[in-house]
């Protein structure tokens, strides 16, 4: 297992600095001034050419590069052009907010996801089936933007049952010691602060989820089905044992293998659409920092942003293997030899 | 199938909110919570560079010397200063201070702390160099009095005094905080600053022993909300008490304004601003059509002023004729005849006249980003396209365009000034003065003795009878040249729970007072 | 042909996308022939009026009609998509190929760009890279097309690795054949399934994110009847009056769904196993 872990993590290398040259040249396109946007409206020539000098802009583009990582090996990845304020601690403070999001929109998915898929697969072509079809593709196709607009009116203004946006209530009480919101209420054992904090993440992390559920519902289906049809589970059958054993015993747990790898990836995936999503919701996190960055053109922010959500990319397809791994002991024979 | 997801999601939601509910105690009616638009940042007058929302904090926080006095905004009233006289040159300011004053840290408020605050401002922010630069001297007279010497006679320098740069902090507290003192700042203000969520809010509470009485507020919370039609729906839910303005001047508030009109539970406060936007034209180039001044004529003459008030603004913007608003002091009603109307027929005239073709004149026009600018400048382009000129509409986030723009390369543009002290000094100055044309989004003003001149004379006139005739003449000569054709000026618009009373909406800067808000 | 009619027989989904789409790029192409607007034109004096008799669908704060600047818009959104996905086509497919037939050090180095590329969320790439070419429509498309590229390179890889070691690819190899059109005539050829299937999908995806980018300020330029762009300048609205904000969203969610119907139909009907059943 060790070795395998090595040999994976080895194998990120070369992608991870693939990675930092991309996100290192992304920005250095951008036409316009940083040190412009950094003094604001009011600055004189003079001042802006003093700062551009002070964020390395006049030096040649190796040079910059260079000091680049030099500064990620020291986990500097510059100052906000906007704040001041250090990038990195920027994005750990609101890297909770995300994640609990995330998290949250991921349960979700799985609750949601895999059922509607098994239903599916169990009466292939029935109504249902076509129904579940259309609905998980629907989840594919809608516009976050749009689907977040209706649930707000829908939810909040219509009905009144959800709050129209934030991460807890202005009046609720308590922050805590790790960030997560859910989490530290729970420690906390204040069951107001984790209820008004459900209250909050529903309806964004609907609105992320929809993408993911219906995904992960075509392809448990289709997995399914697969599995349905192999010769194992036809001897399954003949060996008497009931449908829902074979479908659950068997079948299910084949198609749960690939079911992973799919939510590892589009995990990561799922998380892209946090910049529209944490917006609209002023949710307090990576994604939304990344907008008003784009606004800004807040150099060091949107390469900090962009190198995170590659690196929760990489990391959780580290994970779907280590799983893979786990669960499949030829896989990581394979590997290691 | 997400169908299904919202059927749970109410079944948990429910039993969650009358949860919720409870959380939200008797606290509730003392609480103002107010949406803005964007993060607050640079919560102290060291540091601060007008960004709306940190100026209102600062507002709320600290005092100024002196203020403009609601709801006029047309004359000063003392704050932390009680009297001032200002010498007949123009150039030296004695200020009598309010005793017994304490900061929120207890330390005493004194003429020392004046002297530190300013001297403070002057050193650690860029922003007001141009004019802080002009104090050659503070000096502490007694405990409670402060003379302050400047190089240049500087009328509009009181105006200065009440902007948000120019609050008094503590002493004490500074030193301590260092560059911190952004994130934990002290003042003299109706509210104390409590906590900062970065992305999430800012908390103040009532400072019961503030020296004009103790707010009726417990606590003032300022909720970021990016999304502005978020914005528009928590107003509605009751999820926010205010939204502040600085959203709306960049939306379209007309349509929020209608619908929101027929909720018993909204009120909407509107009051004349200051603020100009502009389509301006490169006044610096020597070449191409637009140095001949009827080409910018005919221009200012195809654009159907009324028709974007009412079509586009309806109602929330107001017109403008000349670089100032109608509600300045200085505004030289003259202008009003003086200013191009709209004309097509004759703009197609001037158009020949100057020998130019318009199916040849292909514009390029830049204009700032969002929904409102798109809905203005494509309304530009329609009225440009009648009289036969096509524009291309280009719009570019606000790095990019004040990089085009201070670096002249453009033809025209749609822009606009919002002036952060309360004087005819912040249009003209930096949007005419030559000498500036570079430094900032003006309207790149040629070299021009003779308006040079008077510009500078303005500034620098004591006497606010001569001062006014100055600026009267300083407006018609620049209607004359047309530099751009002048668009609208948007109304404050602030939306507020009707059960809100007391709030003081500022002109210019446009901020929010809340020291005499209840809720009831 | 018969194929296509066999296809479409058995995967009624897939008709209705099919359907559903070829009304829309009729609709589309028609538009100026079946509206008597025009899409840009203002008309300020009948603006934001409800849908009904003479504007169908409404018409916008301009007095635009909603239901003309949404056809023309599925011009410019489906000119986008098919836009975008030959451009990643042309730059994934041969890569991929070309990394799978050479293998070695040429595999190497271009599947850790590729994968170097995949690691990022498609959405936050094109949003970075369209910020730094700068907001128009061009650069949105230019985005979208490098995010996508990656996925075609893949595709196009494994088809390549698996047609390459076939019996016949390897009696070529020995006939004497160039690379050059072992790699045209066979690997290509034979990928053509997989690749229709990965050209469909990532229709839908362009579409969405080009009008994500849109959404953003990123994409097309106003008063282009682009549908992204129009949700978002119109979302100032979607209060009083809802049909100029919805009916952009909602195109562009038939038209996505419409492309899925497709894309998933055909994914099934090319399933090598399914297709053994079948014949």
């Amino acid at each position: 297992m060790t070795a395998f872990l090595i040999r994976r993590l080895l194998a990120m290398v070369p992608v991870l600095a693939l990675v930092l040259v991309i996100v290192f040249s992304l920005v250095r396109l951008i036409p316009g001034d940083p040190a412009v946007t950094l003094l604001g409206p009011g600055a004189t020539q003079q001042q802006i050419s003093a700062l551009r000098l002070q964020l390395d802009l006049d030096k040649s583009l190796p040079l910059q590069f260079v000091s680049y990582l030099g500064g990620l090996a020291q986990g500097d990845l510059g100052q906000s052009l906007k704040s001041g304020l250090p990038v990195a601690r920027e994005l750990l403070s609101r890297l909770p907010a995300t994640l609990e999001l995330a998290f949250v929109a991921l349960i979700g998915a799985i609750l949601v996801g895999i059922p509607l898929g098994v239903v599916s697969a169990t009466r292939p072509n029935s109504a249902l089936d076509h129904a579940l079809r259309v609905g998980s593709l629907v989840g594919v196709s809608v516009p976050a933007f749009l689907l977040a607009l209706i649930l707000q009116l829908v939810f909040s203004v219509w009905l009144g049952w959800l709050p129209v946006s934030g991460r807890a209530s202005p009046f609720a009480t308590g922050a805590g010691a790790t960030g997560f919101a859910l989490l530290d209420s729970l420690l906390a054992g204040n069951p107001r602060a984790f209820l008004d904090g459900l209250a909050h993440v529903i309806l964004p992390a609907t609105v992320l989820a929809a993408f993911l559920a219906a995904t992960l519902g075509r392809f448990v289906r289709n997995a399914l089905m697969e599995t349905l049809g192999e010769d194992f589970i036809r001897t399954a059958r003949a060996k008497g044992l009931t449908r829902a054993e074979v479908v659950y015993g068997h079948g299910l747990r084949n198609a749960l293998l690939p079911a992973i790898t799919v939510v590892g990836l589009k995990f990561a995936e799922m998380l892209g659409g946090a910049v529209l999503t944490e917006t609209i919701f002023a949710w307090p996190g990576i994604g939304r920092y990344m907008f008003e960055a784009i606004r800004n053109r807040d150099y060091p922010v949107i390469q900090g942003t962009t190198l995170l959500f590659a690196l929760i990319f990489v990391a959780s397809s580290i994970v779907v293997d280590i799983l893979h791994a786990l669960l499949d002991p030829r896989i990581r024979r394979k590997v290691a030899s | 199938m997400r169908l299904t997801t919202h059927i749970l999601a109410a079944f948990v939601a429910v039993p969650l909110l009358s949860g919720a509910a409870l959380a939200q105690d008797a606290d509730r009616a003392k609480t103002l919570v107010v949406a803005v638009p964007s993060d607050p940042v640079n919560l102290e007058p060291g540091t601060n560079r007008a960004e709306p929302i940190g100026s209102e904090v600062i507002l709320n926080v600290f005092d100024t010397l002196v203020a403009w006095t609601p709801p006029e905004f047309g004359k000063l009233e003392g704050r932390l200063a009680t009297a001032w006289t200002v010498s007949p040159d123009g150039k030296v300011f004695d200020f009598t201070l309010r005793e017994g004053v304490k900061f929120h840290d207890g330390t005493p408020f004194d003429a020392e702390a004046v002297k530190f605050s300013l001297e403070r401002t002057k050193t650690t922010n860029p922003y007001v160099q141009a004019t802080f630069n002009l104090i050659k001297e503070i000096a502490v007279t007694s405990p409670t009095g402060v003379r302050i010497t400047l190089s240049d006679p500087y009328p509009a320098f009181l105006s200065i005094l009440a902007q948000p740069q120019s609050a008094i902090v503590s002493p004490t507290a500074a030193k301590a905080s260092g560059d911190k003192f952004a994130t934990n700042p002290v003042g003299t203000g109706p509210f104390v600053f409590k906590s900062y969520k970065a992305d999430t809010e800012v908390v103040l509470e009532a400072n019961p022993s503030y020296f004009r009485g103790a707010p009726k507020l417990s606590r003032l919370v300022f909720r970021v909300i990016p999304a502005a039609s978020t914005r528009r729906l928590e107003i509605e839910s009751g999820g926010v008490d205010v939204v502040q303005q600085g959203g709306q001047l960049a939306a379209i508030a007309a349509e929020d304004v209608a619908a929101l009109a027929k909720n018993p539970n909204v009120a909407i406060l509107t009051s004349p601003s200051q603020i100009i936007r502009q389509l301006e034209f490169n006044n610096n180039k020597t070449e191409g059509p637009f140095t001949d001044v009827r080409v910018r004529r005919a221009i200012a003459h195809a654009i159907d002023y009324d028709g974007l008030l009412s079509g586009i603004f309806g109602g929330t913007a107001e017109r403008v004729y000349g670089p100032l608003t109608s509600n300045n002091w200085a505004f030289n009603p003259k202008v009003k005849d003086l200013a191009p109307n709209y004309d097509p027929k004759k703009a197609k005239a001037l158009l020949a006249e100057a020998g130019v073709d318009p199916a040849k004149l292909d514009l390029k026009l830049y204009s700032f980003q969002g929904a409102l600018w798109g809905a203005v400048a494509t309304f530009v382009q329609a009225n440009l396209a009648d009289i036969g000129v096509k524009a291309t509409i280009q719009q570019t986030e606000f790095p990019a365009l004040r990089a085009l723009q201070t670096s002249g390369q453009f033809d025209v543009a749609l822009d606009g000034r919002q002036p952060w002290y309360n004087d005819p000094d912040a249009h003209i100055t930096i949007g005419y003065l030559s000498d500036l044309a570079a430094t900032a989004m003006t309207f790149r003003m040629p070299k021009d003795a003779m308006l040079d001149g008077l510009i500078t004379k303005a500034q620098q006139t004591a006497d606010t009878e001569a001062r006014k005739q100055l600026y009267f003449q300083i407006q018609e000569e620049i209607v004359k040249r047309v530099p751009g054709a002048y668009l609208f000026s948007p109304k404050l618009i602030v939306f507020a729970r009707s059960n809100v009373k007391g709030l003081v909406v500022n002109s210019a800067p446009p901020l929010n007072e809340y020291w005499s808000v209840s809720k009831q | 042909m018969k194929d296509a009619v066999a296809f479409l027989r058995a995967n009624p989904l897939a008709l209705a996308g099919l359907v559903l789409l070829l009304a829309l790029a009729i609709g589309s192409a028609l538009v100026p022939w079946l509206s008597p607007y025009t899409p840009t034109r203002l008309d300020i004096l009948h603006k934001l009026a409800p849908p009904g008799p003479t504007h169908w669908l409404g018409t916008d704060a301009f007095g635009r009609d909603v239901a003309t600047r949404v056809l023309y818009g599925g011009q410019v959104t489906l000119a986008i998509g098919l836009g975008v996905v030959a451009l990643a086509f042309l730059v994934g497919v041969p890569l991929g190929t070309l990394a799978g037939y050479a293998g070695g050090w040429v595999d190497a180095v271009i599947m850790r760009v590729v994968d170097a590329m995949l690691s990022f969320p498609g959405l936050v790439l094109a949003t970075a890279l369209a910020a730094a070419f700068g907001p128009s429509l061009q650069n949105a498309m230019l985005a979208v097309a490098i995010t996508l590229a990656p996925q075609f390179a893949r595709v196009a890889r494994g088809q390549a690795v698996a047609i390459a070691s076939r019996p016949y690819v390897e009696a070529a190899v020995t006939l004497g054949l160039t690379r050059g059109r072992i790699l045209t005539r066979y690997v290509l050829a034979n990928g053509v399934g997989p690749l229709l299937v990965q050209s469909t999908l990532s229709l839908g995806s362009a579409i969405l994110q080009t009008a994500s980018l849109g959404f953003l300020g990123l994409g097309a330029q106003p008063p282009a009847p682009e549908w992204g762009a129009d949700v978002s300048l119109n979302l100032d609205y979607v209060r009083s009056a809802p049909w100029v904000a919805l009916a952009p969203g909602g195109a562009i969610l038939l038209a996505v769904l419409a492309i899925n119907l497709v894309g998933d139909g055909l994914a099934d009907w090319l399933d090598p196993r399914r297709r053994a059943e079948r014949d």
